[in-house]
């Protein structure tokens, strides 16, 4: 069996966050949700922009777009994953989850990838709300992703 | 520490290196660590650049990215964690991650990051997991197949009898008492030296 050491660790950043003076837990957070908030329209935008890329794509359905569509998902996924994005959000990591699961030398499927990127499109032209429609083309999403195997 | 909103935290005079791959991840980032008062912020947009800020001066605290070109969060916490001398090494890591890929669960687990924070992010959740992390009493671990904070976080879990609790729960529950109470005298003669005859 190999050596294990462990050892006791003061880090600088526990000293730090225990010296006197700073801000509210209450302020920090408010603070930090109105500069966050400050990006949303322009991540929305940008947002939109990936899905279009997505949508080339499926168009084209080009061998080489197959490993694109999990880059192109996994970036929507991580800018949507900044804010309230609800349905987008799981719209877009139902998509990572099926191109995760496509890779090879499982079978790729551009149809379950157009009708998910139909959905984000639709989610994000309703302004990334939820509600009864989201729902059901969330549902779907999840009818489609449950027929490949994890 | 406490987490009453009301309760103060200081973050002001902390070093913190961002490291993502989309400069608007990095800058969205930057606006959530304003807010949190943290003046010392240090944008890096590849993890290989990160790795010679490491080794020339002392942070606090690193924000990372999972999934990035060149080299990724992982590698980048795998690399400081083994390659780098305290206490550059013991920088607390804070991973960020969108999807989680099934070839990077491994990985993941392995890497050696203080926390694994997964989106959608919110700044409270942040605020709270870096809190947790200045009151971390987890010791560092090394060993040929891990380096880093002890992976086993131990919680005091739901109450006693209640469902959900584990074998290793912590508990603050003390039982019933095994013996009547000392007498203060009693307490008073431990406490107090005294001269002894040889």
């Amino acid at each position: 069996m190999s050596e294990v050491r462990t050892t006791k660790i003061k880090s600088s950043l526990a000293r730090q966050l225990s010296r006197p003076g700073g801000r509210t837990i209450a302020d920090a957070e408010r603070l930090a949700d109105a500069g966050l908030e400050s990006h949303r329209a322009d991540i929305i935008e940008d947002l939109g922009r990936l899905i279009g890329q997505l949508e080339t794509l499926c168009a084209t359905r080009a061998d080489t777009g197959q490993e694109r569509v999990y880059v192109l998902a996994a970036a929507l996924v991580d800018m949507a994953g900044f804010f309230d994005t609800g349905p987008l959000y799981a719209a877009g990591y139902s998509l990572c989850e099926l191109s995760d699961r496509m890779r090879p030398p499982a079978a790729f499927s551009w149809p379950a990838v157009e009708v998910h990127v139909k959905a984000l499109r639709l989610i994000h032209a309703g302004g990334c709300k939820a509600g009864a429609e989201s729902d059901v083309l969330l549902q779907g999403l999840k009818s489609v992703l449950s027929a490949f195997t994890a | 520490m406490a987490a009453s909103p009301n309760a103060r935290v200081n973050l002001e005079h902390s070093s913190v290196l961002l490291i993502d791959d989309n400069p608007k991840s990095l800058d969205m980032l930057s606006s959530i660590f304003q807010g949190f008062g943290v003046k010392e912020q240090i944008k890096c947009e590849s993890a290989v650049e990160a790795a010679e800020i490491v080794k020339r001066r002392p942070i606090d605290l690193i924000l990372v990215d999972c999934s990035m070109p060149e080299m990724d969060g992982y590698d980048f916490t795998r690399w400081l964690r083994r390659e780098t001398p305290a206490p550059t090494r013991h920088i607390p890591v804070i991973m960020l991650t969108g999807h989680a890929a099934r070839s990077n669960v491994h990985k993941s687990r392995d890497c050696g990051a203080s926390f694994v924070v997964a989106k959608p992010l919110t700044p409270t959740v942040l605020l709270r997991r870096i809190i947790w992390l200045g009151g971390d009493e987890r010791e560092f671990v090394e060993c040929e197949s891990y380096v880093g904070p002890d992976r086993r976080v131990r919680n005091f879990g739901p109450p006693l009898g209640e469902p959900g609790r584990r074998a290793g729960d912590l508990s603050t529950h003390v039982g019933e008492p095994a013996e009547a109470n000392m007498d203060q005298s009693d307490i008073d003669m431990m406490m107090k030296p005294m001269r002894v005859a040889l």
